[in-house]
């Protein structure tokens, strides 16, 4: 008796601690629980990795890089004034519940987007969704968009026409949000479609687990080349630390958000690679202009001398960072690649000091309305990838700019009030920085330059830049917009309007078994040529 | 002992409204606007105001108290702000993750802190007691999130017998009924499933049961050394009667009272505790879903969950206050 008790035990504890076989599963761990899954309404990358594997868009972006390919379109055409957009859908491809791609389902979509009266969008409204990026990229519903028809002109021809030319139309169109969801699947699960997505992807959704995973299966009928692996499951770690642990521990192939300090740990371990996605993201400094000192360029020149960006970049990045020179990250076609950065010099910081009138150093300001107050340098309190370590980094900055006679308090704030403070224009100096959505220039720089003396921006108000970067936006021609593009970081950089500090390459660790993920600067990217070996 | 019973559950009622103002004031007492704290960096003026609107943030506070317990007083938690959905609905279904490990913590922290206690006090000032005592001060004073990671790497990165994080394996298929994976994998009969949802279990509850284990050992040591003490004790002794049934029947049972207390009130921490620990351990339970709530700033659900919590702390005070009448038969409520 007592020997059966025994093998029992044993038994138990040997069941207990043998792990199971993941087989031709992809386990991804990601940083948290996915939103919902409609694309259309979605902002955020951890609902935006799911629903790129089960939605195709008419075109989308070329392995790493930014540019613009076929996908559910096969072709296209624009006409000479860039204002109407045919496009050609590929024949035989099919939703996951089986109805057709075609030209009026693409309309169909379109007009989702578009109308605020179609009665799909306007359910969402009603449940306190917004079709956000439609708004932000197209310039909003109904008459407000710049698109003005969408027509099936055909079985599988679709027109666009729009009321301008846009610039940055196909790049726009690339976007996860832009992907085409199955008509019949919307309207049978309305404002539940997020939690039942149907689109023509690489893989159906199987399951979604609150709180715990997203299980994918291979779209057996998929279109383009047949997905590598049977299953794909995104399972939800929030800590960045315990996820290293469950991709040590074989538990799950890959994983997002590596602590900085953990770059080294995944360097070094056999069993593990390191993916950098290309960097898409740049974090800055920002002058308030409505501050008297920073009026004179000379001390704002002091500034760029001052910051030793290299040495912080090397120290505080993990490997991963990279010393930025303007406000386009290097993976975008305006990068102006010839720009010559200020160079690290206390002693030509102190000299530009000297020649503003601030020998002794500055250590409070002046605003416009005559306040003085002691001079304080505002950090985030939150980690973005283009200042992973806010507070660290503010630090050196700080040290920097003590060593040249700038003396800076450091104070931060809630999120949400420094998100507040910022846009109301009462931060004196302050640290932020942007992401891109869609790999344009554009995209970056007008955002931020468009709208000259905005309070959002510290006051900046440089009005030929503006109008070199609205002029850049009414082109369709990539190399003509390019010239534009690099001559405003030029003019940006010759009035030292912002110090531009970084750009990241946020790390990706993976399983050596894991084959062909091809991380993507918009960081969405797809599972079909993932491969477990 | 009825008539108890009800006093006792009316004396609730102040302690909830005034736990409902709590609730319903932090949303204006952080800084900052939730509408562009929620909306972000991008949003316009015009969004901001429709969420405003929308959320009802502008009325007078008091209109929004008044509508906010009306609803909850009938079972209405609102909807998430970020996904829609019903909060009860969903913390319905998260919460017997959270009832499982908090059980299996409970039962590791007596199951374990109780002997370690009573041979604490029965060997008083032996090798046996000092390392029970130098154990619990280390289990109290020991912080979840770092025991967890360290479990968690050793256990699971280390030796690889136990996994990191999460409730089962991916590809465990699991029929729920009660949703308590333990209790449904039993009933069905389905060993596998049973097997794959302890091991999981074993990390958390470990790291969640640590500071009850070490409070109920020292509660235990310090009230049998006090039981141990008296007369009665002599008395049996005296009468003859072995060791074990002096220390079991005669102290044991009236050393138990404080202990019960000092259980009861582990509750509440160990709900609190269960935000780090499923956080740390992937665990799908409120606690996860709290810990992700507080970071998209999801009021909805970070109040709904807190009020629950509150709720569920009262019920199990009132519960404790009854049973010392089951522990100790001399106490009558009348």
């Amino acid at each position: 008796m007592r020997h059966a008790m025994l093998t029992l035990l044993v038994a138990v504890v040997l069941q207990l601690t043998v792990g199971s076989a993941l087989g031709q599963t992809f386990v991804f761990g990601a940083q948290g629980e996915p939103v919902q899954l409609d694309p259309a309404i979605i902002t955020d990358g951890i609902s935006s990795r799911i629903t790129r594997q089960v939605f195709d868009g008419l075109v989308r972006y070329k392995g790493a890089t930014t540019e613009v390919e076929p996908a559910l379109a096969e072709r296209w055409d624009v006409s000479g004034d860039g204002r109407v957009w045919t496009f050609q859908l590929r024949r035989n491809v099919r939703f996951h519940d089986g109805t057709p791609l075609d030209a009026a389902s693409v309309v169909w979509n379109f007009e989702r987007w578009w109308k605020a009266g179609h009665p799909q969008h306007d359910n969402q409204v009603k449940a306190g969704q917004t079709f956000e990026y439609w708004e932000a990229q197209f310039g909003g519903f109904d008459d407000k968009s710049i698109v003005s028809r969408v027509d099936a002109v055909g079985s599988h021809t679709v027109r666009i026409t729009l009321k301008d030319p846009q610039a940055p139309f196909l790049a726009n169109l690339a976007m996860f949000v832009f992907d085409i969801a199955s008509p019949s699947a919307v309207e049978k699960w309305g404002t539940e479609f997020g939690k039942h997505p149907v689109g023509t992807g690489a893989f159906k959704l199987v399951e979604w687990k609150p709180n715990q995973e997203v299980v994918l299966e291979a779209n057996a009928d998929y279109w383009g080349p047949k997905p590598r692996v049977k299953r794909v499951v995104v399972r939800n770690i929030k800590d960045n630390s315990q996820r290293l642990g469950a991709l040590k521990a074989g538990e799950i192939h890959g994983m997002e958000g590596l602590n900085p300090e953990d770059v080294l740990v995944v360097k070094s371990d056999p069993d593990l690679q390191l993916l950098l996605r290309p960097t898409n993201t740049t974090g800055y400094i920002a002058f308030n202009f409505k501050v008297k000192e920073f009026q004179d360029k000379r001390v704002r020149q002091a500034f760029a001398h001052a910051v030793n960006k290299k040495a912080l970049v090397d120290a505080l990045y993990g490997g991963t960072g990279l010393v930025a020179t303007q406000f386009q990250p290097p993976s975008l076609w305006g990068y102006k690649r010839d720009l010559r950065d200020f160079d690290y010099s206390p002693a030509r910081a102190r000299e530009l000091l000297g020649q503003a009138g601030f020998a002794q150093g500055v250590s409070e300001i002046t605003w416009d309305d005559g306040k003085r107050e002691p001079l304080v340098f505002w950090y985030m309190s939150r980690s973005r990838p283009y200042f992973p370590n806010p507070k660290e980094i503010a630090e050196a900055m700080a040290a920097d700019l003590a060593k040249v006679g700038i003396k800076a308090q450091l104070q931060t704030a809630d999120w949400a009030v420094y998100l507040d403070k910022r846009k109301n224009g009462q931060l004196p100096l302050y640290m932020l920085g942007w992401t891109g959505d869609n790999g344009d220039p554009d995209n970056f720089l007008c955002y931020f330059f468009c709208s000259p003396g905005a309070p959002r921006e510290g006051f900046y108000a440089n009005n030929p830049l503006a109008e070199v970067l609205l002029r850049a936006q009414k082109l369709t021609n990539q190399a003509e917009r390019a010239k534009l593009y690099r001559q405003a970081e030029q003019m940006l950089h010759d009035d030292v309007g912002r110090l531009f500090i970084a750009n990241n390459q946020p790390p990706l660790a993976f399983s050596k078994r894991v084959k062909g993920y091809v991380p993507h600067p918009t960081g969405s990217e797809y599972f079909a040529a993932v491969e477990i070996q | 002992m009825r008539r108890y019973a009800l006093q006792r559950g009316l004396t609730a009622v102040p302690v909830l409204l005034g736990v409902s103002v709590l609730v319903f004031s932090f949303i204006h007492l952080i800084p900052g606007d939730p509408a562009v704290t929620m909306l972000g960096e991008r949003a316009t003026p015009e969004k901001v105001a429709e969420v405003r609107v929308r959320l009802g943030l502008d009325r007078p506070l008091w209109e929004q108290y008044v509508r906010y317990v009306g609803r909850v007083v009938r079972g209405d938690l609102g909807v998430s702000i970020v996904r829609g959905d019903p909060v009860l609905t969903d913390l319905l279904r998260r919460f017997p993750a959270t009832v499982e490990l908090a059980t299996a913590a409970i039962v590791v922290a007596v199951g374990l802190g109780i002997p370690v206690g009573v041979a604490s006090a029965v060997w008083r000032n032996s090798v046996v007691d000092s390392l029970a005592r130098l154990l619990a001060l280390t289990g109290v004073s020991m912080p979840i999130f770092w025991l967890g990671v360290m479990l968690a790497w050793f256990f699971g990165v280390t030796l690889r017998v136990l996994p990191t994080g999460f409730r089962l394996d991916t590809g465990t298929a699991f029929v729920p009924w009660t949703n308590f994976v333990i209790v449904d994998a039993a009933l069905q009969g389905n060993w596998p499933l049973l097997v794959d949802a302890l091991r999981h279990l074993i990390l958390p509850a470990l790291a969640l049961a640590t500071i009850p284990l070490a409070i109920v050992a020292r509660m235990t040591r310090a009230s049998m050394l006090e039981v141990l003490s008296r007369e009665f004790i002599r008395t049996a002794e005296a009468k003859g009667l072995p060791q074990g049934a002096v220390i079991l029947h005669h102290a044991l049972r009236n050393a138990l009272l404080p202990v019960v207390t000092v259980i009861g009130l582990q509750i509440g921490q160990l709900l609190a505790g269960a935000i780090l620990t499923e956080t740390i351990f992937s665990w799908p339970g409120i606690g996860l879903w709290v810990y992700e709530s507080i970071e998209a700033r999801d009021y909805a659900i970070v109040q709904g969950t807190s009020l629950f919590i509150a709720v569920i702390v009262v019920v199990v005070n009132l519960m404790t206050d009854l049973l010392y009448a089951v522990v100790d038969p001399r106490i009558r409520y009348d």
